[in-house]
């Protein structure tokens, strides 16, 4: 092709080349690069709201100080107990409802209008309606468990630890299921029907072909799923904030509201970035392992 | 399979089905439902599941101010509305202003750049990309006080321009991504041949390539417009009142507070909902196939 068109100069090509990149690469290197500078900065010098003057250089006493906490601890406690409900939980059920999405009936094509719905409407939209049904004095849980026997009287889930965790949970699933049905569906439609034909030749039944033949081939889907779900359910912060406040007593105060709350209501401005900047750290983590399970995914590459 | 366990399978996958839409839908119901009951309806043990008393008594209150009739009545009922709840229809209009804004951004600058990058070689090229790419990596809460600190600087706050730069800077490296490989499947045959023909890049880009991934580009359009419209923690540190205040900080602002009256937030929910889920219908197709690519595609 570079034969037959003549090459153009080459330093208006170039001069066209980073005006119309500029604007881009600007803007992401002012919201990128000054705020990991900021917070490592910040982490490394005592920063309180009372002594604005005054912020001493000291060194990694803020990582330590914050490691050493037990609320810290708790936090990723309660982070990965949350991972690891949510995370199974949003896959599993991705898992089933793909094949429900992916039957040719009637069903599957209004199920597929309407399962993009909770992924459409803003987090915190869904956790308020999530935390009124199971609201302890007009919640539609209530009601209904009050209704069929099972409750005497209405129960506040919502500040009780282990119930409200759960109910922040089913909320979260509930907006995850969408992106994990879909890419269930993807997978599943990439599986060529001459192998369940194949299959069913051999005079397998519908539980062998899914054990032999859709669980192995969907293997990839479902570790990039779980990575990706893993990392979605560590900065949680939407449900949390309209939902439970962190608690009761910290039960729900997930580590991206443990790091807001040091930040805006403790105002331990040095700690909070040493908090970022773990946050950031454990997310490269999970990043790394995320994009290597993409690149070894031949399945996507087009 | 006999046709007699097909249809069996048949119905089971249409119980199960039906199970699924109830379980995706029952919310949106609970809280349409709730919206056009009295207050006093609501609180009703065991709860009425087919209203029966429905009223446009919330939805006045949003529009015009009137409180419901049932508030005036009792005391005690009316301090639970909340008259910030009010605030719901200037939150919209800010909301759809600047999530328009950022989709617009979105379709400007990330197509040129993303052209850019898909056909131009030039130094510096790969490690630009991948910073644009990398960038997006920054979990939210912890870049909230930098940002904060930058729009203050920036003597934004309050601004819708502090809203449209953050959600630019999360979205337009998808926009950027997702353009490159998009305008890179395109074959650059009748770009190059307009080239000859004297066309600058800028020409080609706007009178060949847009037109033919017309698709992409509403997809992108789409995706920036509703991560702007949904954002949460952004839009409540850089926001002040309502002169910028996004509709998910103002419902939820308003919905935490205890003494609010769930009618009246229940319609502010509704009407909130509705953008976001026309958008979804709208561009289904593309938001599906874009979802598709985010997640799964290096």
């Amino acid at each position: 092709m570079n034969l037959i068109v003549p090459p153009r100069p080459k330093y208006r090509e170039a001069r066209y080349a980073y005006a119309t990149v500029l604007p881009v690469v600007l803007l992401v290197a002012l919201f990128t690069l000054y705020p990991i500078g900021f917070a490592v900065v910040t982490s490394l010098r005592e920063v309180v709201l009372y002594k604005p003057e005054s912020t001493p250089f000291v060194g990694l006493k803020n990582y330590v100080d914050v490691i050493r906490s037990e609320f810290f601890t708790s936090a990723w406690g309660h982070t990965l107990t949350f991972a690891a409900g949510a995370v199974p939980f949003a896959t599993v059920l991705g898992f089933g409802i793909a094949h429900l999405l992916n039957a040719r009936t009637r069903m599957a094509s209004f199920l597929n209008v309407t399962i993009l719905l909770p992924w459409a409407i803003p987090t915190v939209i869904s956790g308020i309606i999530w935390a009124w049904i199971f609201n302890s004095s007009y919640g539609a849980f209530n009601g209904a468990l009050y209704s069929l026997g099972v409750i005497e009287r209405y129960v506040p889930w919502l500040s009780r630890p282990t119930t409200a965790l759960l109910s922040v949970l089913f909320a979260h699933v509930w907006k995850e299921v969408p992106l994990t049905s879909i890419l269930y569906l993807a997978a599943l439609q990439a599986i060529p029907d001459e192998l369940f034909d194949a299959a069913r030749a051999d005079g397998a039944g519908a539980l062998a072909a899914l054990r032999h033949i859709t669980i192995p081939l969907l293997i990839p889907t479902t570790l990039i799923i779980v990575v990706y779900e893993t990392m979605v359910a560590i900065v949680t912060f939407d449900l949390l904030y309209v939902m439970t406040g962190g608690g009761p007593g910290g039960a729900t105060s997930l580590i991206s509201y443990f790091v807001y709350n040091s930040m805006f209501t403790s105002y331990n401005f040095g700690q909070g970035a040493a908090l970022a900047v773990l946050l950031a750290a454990s997310l490269v983590v999970f990043i790394v392992i995320y994009l290597r399970l993409l690149r070894s995914e031949e399945l996507y590459r087009e | 399979m006999s046709p007699r366990r097909r249809r069996w399978g048949n119905l089971v996958v249409t119980l199960l089905g039906l199970v699924v839409a109830a379980y995706i839908l029952a919310p949106f119901a609970w809280v349409a439902l709730s919206s056009i009951q009295p207050e006093k309806e609501l609180f009703r043990v065991p709860p009425h599941w087919i209203p029966r008393i429905v009223t446009a008594d919330n939805y006045r209150f949003i529009f015009t101010g009137k409180f419901p009739a049932g508030y005036q009545e009792t005391g005690l009922l009316r301090g639970r509305i909340s008259e910030k709840a009010r605030d719901a229809l200037p939150a919209l209009r800010n909301s759809t202003i600047v999530a328009l804004t950022v989709a617009l951004a979105n379709l400007i600058f990330g197509t040129i750049a993303a052209y850019t990058f898909a056909r131009v070689r030039f130094r510096g090229a790969n490690p630009l990309y991948v910073f644009i790419l990398a960038s997006r990596l920054l979990p939210p809460m912890a870049v909230a006080i930098p940002y904060y600190l930058i729009i203050n600087r920036l003597g934004l706050l309050d601004r819708y321009s502090a809203l449209i730069l953050i959600h630019s800077t999360f979205t337009l490296p998808f926009t950027v991504w997702f353009l490159t490989i998009y305008f890179r499947r395109v074959p650059p045959d009748i770009e190059e041949a307009a080239m000859v023909d004297g066309c600058t890049r800028l020409q080609a880009l706007l009178r060949i390539v847009a037109p033919v991934a017309a698709p992409a580009l509403a997809a992108t359009a789409a995706f920036a417009f509703m991560f702007s419209y949904n954002d949460f923690p952004f839009a409540l540190f850089v926001t002040a009142t309502i002169r910028s205040q996004t509709i998910p900080v103002i419902v939820s602002v308003t919905a935490v507070n205890p003494d609010v009256s769930f009618g009246v937030v229940a319609v502010a929910v509704v009407l909130t909902m509705i953008p976001p889920v026309a958008f979804a219908m709208v561009f289904r197709n593309y938001i599906t196939r874009g979802l598709i690519a985010v997640t799964t595609t290096r």
